[in-house]
């Protein structure tokens, strides 16, 4: 199916064109985003990466205010052991069997698997490729654990793109999802999310991998006589971890 | 077309306006966007609303100006993505499509996440036919699917269904316990009904709310997750876009998130955005197979041929016109009689389904522009109205349609009127008799003939005054200076 | 006025006013001179051709609009005492003639000179006390021409404010359509009056002695459905109240 089915794309562009009266080529006047070189992308992404470095303290409090009012359970964690601790309430108040995780650098310095055995609580780990032992079934878990390639502070929202040992179900399928978020992951805006994100397009000669999901609070409905339902087919608890230290 | 039954407006507004049920529910309801919509521009404060807007308005500008080079340059991207792309004159073309990847991948479960191309091209029957299940997955969607109805409204389709309905209906389909009375027990319903297809589907078929030309990417907007199951989970996954839907640059969907949310629902972010940029690479865990992305004109050309109207082809199907339309808060969306109702559904439709079938659409509005101030892109909804109304009238003049020669009659009577001032005060002075009988101290109560005993129907008259103001100026005013 | 130029302005009555509330007309002349305005009638103007456009019938329109050209071609300015005509000769009238070559810089020309009554009070003259009295409570409902393509937010307001004895009360959702719409009123009558319903439901509910307003369309409108009530509310014109003939 490499040839496109339907119209051929020459004869449709082709046809678009000749509606807009237009002549081919680029437009007449250019889009300057597009025409941006590499170099000034790059150096667009430094400066947005100092302004956020220097405005950290600040960044975190709001990321974990907005994050609240879009409906997370918010824990400002300034290490590992608050942040397990947090974890455990959490999980205590579930009565949760069976968790799965994501397997990401955030939990060698978080350690949340012995923590969760000891609560009786199975641990499945999306493992890397095939190497799949002890399974690995998101759609039975009570809980998912996941990191945050990005947090937007702005928005509330959780960022997540793909990697090895990274699925995109755990975050959508059990009723709870646990996202651990640390400091430098977090940026101010949509505008710095998606700069950066364009950069890594750019650097990685023009791909940025299959998918980015942005996660902000449970999901939810409003489809009945507009009354919000939270917990529509994704989880109906979330729960933000800012790891600060 | 089957569905098309935009020449009915009049008939079906009518009987919108008799409906009791559906008046109350609409006295109720309609405000609720808008305070919310307000809320959340207040929150982010009207000048910065205001310069997204115009950003917005700018970027839409400029890709639909130069369409044809994005396409070309979107296609490109999605390949290096290792997707496919499709090009799709109309609906049946657009059907035919993806009726082709079906077969070709021997899907039986399709589930999808809420399109509106999807509808205008009646994908649901076309793939039932061919023994493939189409599953709506938005619990909007799900319902009308269920009910067999078009949507109600752009960003809630079932809206007008009452909880009792949705109950009724779901007992009737079997979906839950009986007898369901919450709202919140409906939505686990359907949750649960739709949990295991979600799993199960070895396609999953989405719309696209924004396309980046600049990396190949579909972004999708939700707020349920189940967009993220259909990207997520079967093998193939194809998304349908009016072609219409591209932005050049991944950095404005900056733009794009904080219009479109605040617009719809006055949220500051839906639930979920997913951007899908191809099919899962060598490496990823899971996600789909392959990816085909259909790009679909269905009669989009029509309005971007033409520069009165091309703005149109700007909406990013917020809904607020709608929410904001005194028509559409008295008539309802299926008054419309086709996929896209309200203001904008009142340009779009025509242009997409023929004016012919939608010359009636383009007069369902008072033109009083509020559509156009909650357009989170400023689209100038009342003036492609009377653009369309124009053409409407040209056609006619040409074609010569029975109904709108009463009509055409009036026009050039009143043009060659008001165009003698001579007859014009013969005219008056025949009038004058003529109202004599019905007359009462300055007020027609009923006049007898139409188009004003239409009017009478609700409303008292003003009869034409004993003197025009011309008489007043010559006798008295000119004289005062 | 002594020492200053007197402004020169002609009326453009507009059909509806001259033929079914001449009142306004008056009321709009005795304002503009209690101003110091002097004001002028061009004898052979009519209609600008709006009810015609509006159906779609542009060539009619133009018809119509080549003749209201005409009539104000040596006018200064032009005083129109109605949102959606004066929108009609500001916005469409360019728009109508935009690629001929003949009428087109005249429309565009006389674009410039058009003002709506309450916006060539407030942003021209510079007034919002035109030292006119009326007695008691009075709403205004902003009329959707004037105030979605021309702007006028504030004017009407602030010269209803400035009148001795008005008190002004608000009109709940004031913004809103009252279902006029030139022809849409006939031909989706029951639509037309489901809207009005409303406004006259907000207008009773204020307990105002008037409703005002700047469009002779919307007062045939709201007024009709309030005498057709039985309701004690009158609706007046802006410059019925600040030409003292309310
Ligand atoms: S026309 Fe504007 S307000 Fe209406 S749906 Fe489209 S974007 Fe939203």
């Amino acid at each position: 199916m490499a040839q496109g089915l339907g119209t051929p794309r020459g004869e449709f562009i082709a046809s678009v064109r000749r509606r807009l009266g237009r002549r081919a080529g680029a437009p007449d006047s250019p889009y300057p985003a597009l025409g941006e070189e590499l170099a000034s992308l790059e150096e667009r992404g430094r400066q947005a990466m100092r302004r956020l470095q220097e405005g950290r303290g600040a960044l975190m409090a709001r990321m974990a205010a907005t994050a609240e009012l879009r409906g997370w359970r918010v824990c400002r964690a300034a290490n590992s052991e608050e942040a397990l601790d947090y974890l455990r309430e959490t999980i205590q108040g579930l009565s949760a069997r069976l968790a799965v995780r994501s397997h990401e650098e955030v939990f060698r310095e978080t350690p949340v698997d012995d923590l969760l055995a000891g609560m009786g609580v199975r641990v499945q780990v999306m493992a890397r490729g095939d190497d799949r032992e002890g399974g690995f079934d998101p759609a039975s878990a009570d809980v998912g654990i996941t990191g945050a390639d990005y947090a937007i502070a702005e928005t509330g929202t959780v960022v997540l793109v793909p990697r090895r040992g990274v699925s995109r179900l755990v975050s959508l399928l059990p009723p709870v999802h646990v996202a651990l978020v640390r400091g430098p992951e977090v940026v101010e805006g949509l505008d710095d999310l998606y700069l950066f994100r364009r950069l890594e397009y750019h650097r990685r000669g023009g791909d940025m991998g299959s998918y980015m999901n942005f996660v902000t609070g449970p999901s939810r409905t409003a489809d009945i006589e507009q009354t919000l339902v939270i917990g529509a087919h994704g989880p109906r608890e979330t729960h933000m971890i800012i790891l600060e230290g | 077309m089957a569905g098309v039954k935009m020449r009915e407006f009049r008939r079906a507004s009518a009987r919108a306006l008799a409906d009791d049920k559906l008046q109350s529910f609409l006295g109720r309801s309609m405000g609720t966007f808008d305070g919310a919509r307000e809320e959340a521009i207040e929150e982010l404060s009207r000048q910065r609303w205001d310069e997204l807007r115009e950003r917005g308005r700018a970027i839409k500008r400029h890709t639909l100006d130069n369409l044809d080079y994005y396409l070309d340059m979107l296609c490109d991207r999605v390949s290096q993505n290792g997707g496919h792309t499709h090009f799709a004159k109309d609906s049946d073309e657009a059907r035919r499509i993806v009726g082709e990847i079906a077969r070709a991948r021997g899907a039986k479960l399709a589930i999808k996440s809420k399109s509106m191309v999807s509808e205008e091209m009646e994908l649901n029957p076309f793939l039932e036919s061919m023994g493939v299940e189409p599953v709506e997955t938005d619990l909007g969607e799900y319902i009308i699917q269920l009910a067999g109805e078009a949507p109600f409204h752009i960003i809630a389709p079932a809206m007008h269904k009452s909880k009792e309905d949705v109950g009724e209906l779901f007992e009737k389909k079997g979906i839950g316990l009986p007898n369901l009375k919450e709202i919140e027990a409906m939505a686990d319903a359907a949750r649960v009904a739709l949990r295991g297809k979600l799993i199960a589907a070895d396609m999953g078929i989405t719309g696209a709310n924004f396309m980046v030309a600049e990396t190949g990417t579909v972004a999708l907007v939700t707020n349920e997750g189940n967009g993220r199951f259909c990207t997520s989970v079967p093998r193939t996954l194809v998304s349908i876009a009016g072609m219409e839907k591209i932005v050049p640059c991944l950095e404005d969907l900056a733009v794009f998130m904080r219009l479109l949310p605040r617009a719809a629902t006055g949220q500051r972010i839906s639930s979920y955005v997913t951007h899908v940029s191809g099919p899962r690479r060598p490496g990823d865990e899971d996600g789909p197979e392959e990816f085909h992305l259909v790009i679909v004109d269905n009669g989009r050309s029509n309005l971007l041929e033409d520069p009165d109207l091309r703005e149109a082809l700007y909406c990013i199907r917020c809904g607020a016109c709608l929410n904001a339309c005194p028509v559409y808060r008295k008539v309802g969306g299926h008054a419309y009689g086709w996929v896209y109702p309200g203001p904008i559904g009142a340009v779009v439709s025509p242009a997409l389904a023929g004016l012919d079938k939608g010359k009636e659409l383009p007069y369902a509005s008072s033109l009083c522009g509020a559509c156009k101030d909650v357009c989170p892109i400023k689209i100038n909804i009342p003036h492609m109205l009377l653009k369309l109304r124009s053409s409407v009238a040209e056609g006619a003049e040409r074609g010569g349609t029975k109904a709108s020669l009463g009509e055409r009659l009036a026009v050039k009577g009143y043009g060659w009127l008001m165009s003698r001032p001579r007859a014009l005060s013969m005219a008056r002075r025949l009038g004058r008799w003529m109202q004599w009988p019905v007359a009462r101290r300055g007020l027609i109560r009923r006049a007898p003939v139409p188009p004003f005993s239409r009017w009478t129907r609700s409303r008292d008259l003003p009869a034409l005054a004993p003197r025009p103001f011309r008489d007043l100026w010559r006798r008295e005013l000119a004289e005062e200076e | 006025m002594v020492g200053k130029a007197r402004i020169r302005a002609s009326l453009f009555v507009t059909c509806l006013v001259d033929q079914l509330f001449p009142r306004v007309g008056v009321g709009v002349v005795r304002a503009l001179r209690s101003q110091g305005v002097s004001v002028d009638f061009p004898p052979d103007q009519t209609c600008c051709g709006q009810p015609l456009f509006n159906s779609g019938f542009r060539k009619e329109a133009a018809a119509l609009a080549r003749r209201t050209l005409k009539s104000f071609a040596h006018s200064d300015r032009v005083v129109v005492p109605s949102g959606s005509c004066a929108s009609m000769m500001k916005v469409f009238y360019p728009d109508l003639f935009r690629d001929d070559p003949e009428w087109g810089p005249l429309a565009r020309d006389l674009s410039g000179r058009v003002h709506e009554f309450s916006q060539f009070m407030v942003n021209v003259l510079g007034v919002t006390d035109v030292g006119a009295a009326y007695e008691g409570r009075v709403a205004y409902h902003p009329s959707c021409h004037l105030l979605r393509e021309l702007g006028a937010v504030d004017e009407p307001v602030s010269l209803l404010n400035g009148v001795k004895g008005l008190e002004r009360v608000e009109l709940p959702e004031a913004g809103v359509c009252c279902g006029f719409g030139g022809g849409f009123s006939v031909k989706h009558a029951g639509i037309s009056e489901a809207m009005l319903k409303d406004k006259v439901d907000n207008v009773v509910g204020t307990g105002a002695r008037a409703v005002a307003s700047c469009d002779a369309g919307c007062l045939m409108q709201i007024g009709g459905g309030l005498s057709r009530r039985g309701a004690d509310v009158r609706a007046v014109h802006l410059a019925e109240i600040l030409g003292g003939v309310a």
